[in-house]
Formats: C-alpha cells, structure tokens, sequence
C-alpha cells in the first residue's frame, strides 16, 4: 500500500513531464504506422495482385519482424543518427509485417461472387480494387493496424537507447537508478496507452465490420 | 571480401562461445514454448466448456494486459519478484505468449459447428471423446497457427533476456554494443532468425503430417 | 474512421517528421548545442555540468542526450556532427575502435591515445580528465572478503570455482580488457559468469544470486551493498579516466566554450564523484540538482 501511494505521488508531482513523455511515446508510435500503411499498404495490394511476388514480400517482412528490437535500433543508429526519426523507422520497420499481411490476407479474401458481379458489371481491375476489394479488407487492415499499435507502442519503450524520448526514459532511467516507482510509473502509462489503443482500434475494427456486412 | 574472410575468423576463434548462447537461446524459448502450449491449450479448451462470460472475459483481459506490457518493463519489474537468470526471463516470457494461444485454441474451438458436436452426441459419444475426435481436430489449425506465430515472436524476444543475465543470444547483441563489434550484432541477430525461421519450417511439416494422419 | 482518414493523418504527421527537423537557436539568440551521455551516471552528472557552465556563462544553451547503450553510438553521432559535446573515458581506446593501439595500463599512455587516435579520427578535442577514475573492478561481499582473508584477486583464486560472476554483456566477449583477458592474466575463471544490465548486477549479489560482479569504481553501490573491491594485484584492469569531448570546428568558432571546458579539468576527484552518484542513484534527487549544488560549493556557480 505504501508502494502505491509513493507511487501516485510521484505520479501527481511529475504529471507534466509523464505528459510529455507520453505524447511523445504516442507521436513515434504514430509516426511509425504512418508510414507502415503508406508502404505497407500498396505492397499488400501488390502481393495480392502479383501471386508470384507474394512469398517474397511476405517473407522479407516477416524477417524484418524476427529482428530483436535491441540489435536493430543500435544498428539504425550507426546508420541513421540518434534521436526520433531513427525509432520512428525501427517502429515503421516493425510495423510492416501485420499491414502488409492483412492487407493482403483481406483481399484475398473477398467473395469472388462479388468480384464476378463487378465484372458483370463492366468494372475494370482498378475499379474492382479500388471499389470493392479494398474497401471490403478494411477490417483485415485495421485488425492488422491494431496489432502494429500495441507491438509499437513495446518497442518504443526503447527509444532512449537511440537517444529519442518516450516513456522508455522513465522505464530505463528507472533501471539505472533502481527507483521501482520510476520503473512502474513509465510501465503503468505505455501499458495503459496500449491498451486504450487495442480497445479503440477493435471498436473501429467492429464498427467497419458491421458496416461492410 | 575482405569483410567475409575477417568475418569467418571471427566465427573460427568463437565459435563455441556462439554455439552456447545459441543453445541458451533455444534453451529458453523452447522451455517456454512448451509450457505456454502446456498451459494456454487447456485453459482456453476448459473456457470453452465455461458457462460464466464474465470469467472468459476477465482470463481473455488479463492475458490481453500482460501482452502489452513493454518487454524491458516486464523484465525489470521481474527482478525484484523473482531475482535475475533463467527463471524470471521464463516467467515474463511466459506471461506474453497466453493471449496468442488462448485466442486462437479458443477461437478454433468455438468454429467447430454445434451440428456436429451434436451429431457426435448422437452417436453416443462421450464428452472426452467428443472432445479428441471431434472438436480438437477441427481446432487443430487454428491451434498450430497460434502457436507458430507465438514461437517466433518468443525467439526474438528472448535476446532482451540478457539483460536480466538469463543469456542467450541477446548476449551476443549487447555485447557487440558495448563492445564496439557489429560482428557480433550480426551474429546474434541473424543466429535468432535462423532458429525462428527452422522452428516455424518444422511446425509447419508436423501441421501437415498431422493433418493427413 | 476509414482508410483515406488514415492516409491524411498520416501523411499529415509525415509533415511534422520533416519540418520538425532542423536547429533552432537558443532563447537569448546563442546556438543550442548538444551533449550525449551513455547511461551511467558519472557520464550524466558530467555533462550536467557542462550544461550548467556554458548556459550560465554563456547565451548558448545545451541540450543532453542521455542513456546511449555505448560509446560507439556517441562517435557515431559525433561524427554526423549531431553531438557536439560528450563524456566518455580513456580505456574506450582499447575497445576495437583501432587496429594499431597499443594496449597498456598505464592511466597517462592511455590517455595520450586516446586523445591522439580519438582526436584524429573524429576530429574532436580530447580534454585532460576531469579528475575521476571509474574503472572496472572485482567486488566480492565485505564479509566474504573478511572471512576469508580475501585482499587482491590473487586471492580469490582458490573460491573462484563456486562463485557465480555478474558482469554487462560486454566484458564477457572483450578480447583485452575483458574476461578473457582476465582469465589470461590471473589464470583462473569463476564457476559461471553471466553478462546483464549493470544496474542489476548488484541486486543480484545482495540477493545472494551472484558472488562477485564486475564494478565500476565509483558506485555508491559498492557502499550501498557493502561490497570490497579486491586489489588488482596483477594490474590486469585498463585505467578509464573521465574526459569531456567537443568537437574541433565548434570551440574554433566559439572559444569561449573551449576557456569553459577547460575549466572542468580536475574539477572532481573520485571520491567527490561517488558522493555525487549516491546522491542521485540512493537518494535519489535529480542530476541537475546535485551537480548545481556542487558547482555552488567549488564557487563556480552563483
């Protein structure tokens, strides 16, 4: 109990810098997934127009995803510089696999009966795409963006090992200097913030669903 | 060349000392792999058979918090619990790995259609036998999918294992870190990929054995 | 929500990234420079100071880029030119930046390489060391250490095949300075030797997880634990003396940041520097607090 309250204190006294840290955790992570869906998307729509290429396009995101956090932003680092834009690529990196994938996965799976009656009713391919096929694996696209948001909101937590901000600073200067409140403070505001982001992109994702159907 | 020939001196003089982190590595992620499968497939079978939604949805967002806890995070608030090495580094493992296999065993159960659960009553089917005849294979899919898809993501998490001393492969990254070496980033990274890449192959050839048997 | 929404945002905070880029200058029309420090908190406390100099003597302002994993990512950055100041120790010269460094562990021959192949390669300054040594060291619980008779590391020899070494991930694979290295000169390992974050090498020795770690000689935590640094009797360990660093084209342009840097030369001995880090790391107050204050009592403060 005297845990707690020590650590709603401190919570209390430093609202303002958590505040900042965490609207800078939230920025990288959107960041990220912006360019995610900027690149990912089309690559999805690729994959599922291109059979040949999928494997390819599937399996280099997939190896992208098995790089151990830690390894690939110190070796960004080298590379990019330290700072926001080095973790926001890491995130934008992490983030490709589920966009690509469930853009893909959600053209695939739309029902070819839909496809002939927009074929039967003269629609050319980019019309099918455009009007049909992608609006309908919306869905797949959002679970897949939801996916992304929590995995980047872990990761990010590592963004002062490449000198950018977040909460990770609390979590990792709380390391360094043993202070559990510190550590549970930067702990208990990203998991929050994961959370709030899974809730609110599955209520979207339900929304879109009920839609289409 | 010259960078491949310095690297293969490199692997000549460690190459014991890779092969141990790489078994540490495999040590660790094996271990909880196998207890994730040993714990979640069950429970997520008995939720099936639960009456309570309450309940499911407590267990569904309990194992949903741990998954969005920051990995470094988890890490961390694991010591003062449980100390530093191999166990922690299990347990926090372990914690992520539920909400993957708990979701899909369950979903796969819940696709099996209520006309054949009730077919298989007609025949006189007892619930163990309904239960291994017939709902668990049609789950099986689901099941595998759900545990390949944890598998890799463990197998990368596992390198920041090392920095609560449990070992492994992570070892091999921080230390290229501190110690000025991209050899060894290299090394570890790609050694994790590899085994990710091996352990999904043979999931995947042991879905389809079992699926033809 | 739909897709198009999400393309504008996105492409919207695309914007930001780009535009967000660039220097500003400080309140008072000086430059804002930057300092890096690698997450120990010598490292911190020491460009804390640089900051509270130069803004307070200065119309420039400092900005710190703290807990970097290694030095390797603070050259890097000096190199782009992103870090115009940093922290960093003499022994680093040792650690596979060079081919044709010379190993030795003698303090003065380490410095003088450091700040010839360091200042030749990067292009920076290499200050005279600000006056602390925080080298790595072996500690072993006090009473272990008293019980039996244990002083150097010579000693620790005949008990080392039932001892558990924590140590960062590092030492374990250094060629010179590291385990190896060790086991080289003294001729004995320990029973197992497992590499993590520092910070939790010592709760693992004061839960009884680990039985010697490998400690930087200005930890509180030495004290904190009551842990006994043995006696390097074998002069095994490499010296890392604590220097500041900038880079040449900015104390050329801005001399009066040179004349600054200059001053902070012997201004900490090692003992002040353990005070300093158990006021941050046990009593947990902040770095610019402790490192003004000290400032204050060396009357280099108002």
């Amino acid at each position: 109990m005297e845990f707690i309250s020590r650590l709603v204190q401190y919570i209390i006294e430093n609202y303002s810098e958590l505040l900042s840290l965490s609207i800078e955790h939230l920025l990288m992570v959107a960041y990220g997934i912006g360019l995610a869906l900027i690149v990912g998307v089309p690559l999805g729509i690729i994959a599922a127009k291109f059979e040949k290429l999928a494997p390819v396009i599937i399996s280099l995101t997939n190896i992208l995803q098995l790089i151990p956090s830690l390894a690939m932003l110190a070796i960004l680092m080298l590379y990019l510089g330290f700072g926001f834009e080095t973790i926001v690529v890491g995130l934008f990196l992490y983030s490709l696999l589920p966009i690509v994938k469930n853009t893909y996965v959600g053209i695939k799976e739309v029902d070819d009966s839909i496809i002939e009656a927009g074929v039967g009713n003269g629609m050319t391919t980019l019309q099918l795409l455009l009007k049909i096929q992608f609006p309908l694996s919306i869905p797949f696209l959002l679970a897949g963006v939801r996916l992304a948001a929590v995995i980047a909101i872990s990761v990010a937590t590592l963004g002062p090992y490449v000198g950018a901000g977040g909460l990770g600073k609390e979590i990792i200067s709380g390391i360094s200097l043993q202070s559990d409140v510190k550590i549970y403070a930067g702990t208990i505001i990203a998991t929050l913030m994961a959370i709030i982001a899974d809730i609110l992109l599955g209520k979207i994702e339900g929304k879109t669903k009920r839609r289409l159907a | 060349m010259e960078f491949l020939s310095e690297y293969l001196t490199y692997w000549s003089e460690d190459y014991s000392s890779i092969l141990d982190y790489m078994y540490e590595h495999i040590l660790i992620s094996f271990t909880v792999i196998i207890l994730a499968v040993a714990i979640s497939v069950p429970l997520a079978i008995y939720m099936t058979k639960m009456k309570s939604n309450k309940i499911k949805g407590l267990i569904f967002n309990i194992a949903n918090v741990f998954q969005t806890i920051p990995t470094i995070a988890m890490l961390a608030i694991m010591i003062p619990l449980m100390g530093i090495g191999f166990r922690p580094a299990v347990v926090a493992l372990l914690l992520y790995s539920l909400l993957p296999l708990l979701r899909n065993t369950y979903s796969g159960m819940e696709s099996v259609s209520s006309e054949i659960v009730e077919a298989a009553k007609g025949m006189g089917f007892s619930t163990f036998q309904r239960l291994f005849k017939v709902e668990l294979p049609v789950a099986f899919p689901y099941v595998m999918s759900g545990i390949r898809v944890t598998a890799v993501y463990i197998i990368s998490w596992t390198t920041l294992a090392a920095l609560i001393g449990a070992g492994g492969l992570g070892d091999l990254v921080l230390a290229g870190i501190g110690y000025n070496d991209q050899y060894m980033i290299f090394t570890g990274t790609i050694l994790a990929i590899v085994i990710a890449v091996s352990l999904d192959l043979v999931l995947g050839r042991i879905e389809k054995i079992v699926k033809r048997a | 929500m739909n897709i198009k929404n999400f393309l504008v945002v996105s492409l919207v905070a695309l914007m930001f990234l780009i535009t967000a880029c660039g220097n500003d200058s400080s309140a008072d029309g000086g430059e804002v420079f930057t300092a890096s420090a690698a997450k120990n908190t010598d490292s911190k406390i020491n460009v804390q100071i640089l900051k509270s100099l130069v803004e307070d003597q200065t119309s420039h302002e400092v900005e710190i880029v703290e807990d970097l994993p290694a030095s390797a990512q603070i050259f890097a950055g000096i190199d782009r030119e992103e870090f115009d100041f940093a922290n960093l120790f003499s022994g680093e010269v040792y650690n596979n930046y060079f081919d044709d460094v010379e190993y030795s562990t003698n303090p003065e021959k380490t410095l003088k390489q450091a700040q010839k192949f360091f200042g030749e390669e990067y292009d920076i300054k290499w200050y005279d060391p600000v006056g602390f040594i925080n080298n790595y060291s072996i500690a072993v619980n006090r009473d272990f250490a008293e019980k039996n008779n244990v002083e150097n590391l010579t000693q620790l020899e005949e008990f080392a095949d039932e001892m558990v070494l924590g140590t960062d991930n590092a030492w374990i694979e250094r060629d010179n300075d590291g385990y190896k290295g060790f086991q080289e000169t003294y001729g004995y390992k320990f029973s197992e030797a497992r590499g993590m974050d520092v910070a939790l090498m010592y709760e693992g020795i004061a839960n009884g997880d680990l039985d010697v770690v490998t400690a930087y000689t200005v930890d509180p935590q030495l004290k904190e634990y009551d842990l006994k640094v043995l006696k390097d009797d074998k002069h095994f360990f490499p010296p890392y003396e604590a220097s500041l660093v900038a880079r040449n084209s900015v104390i050329e342009e801005y001399p009066e940041i040179d004349d600054i840097v200059e001053s902070t030369v012997g201004l900490i001995s090692t003992e002040e520097m353990t005070d300093l880090i158990y006021e941050v790391d046990i009593e947990k107050r902040s770095i610019k607090e402790v490192s003004e204050e000290f400032l204050k009592e060396k009357g280099m403060l108002d």
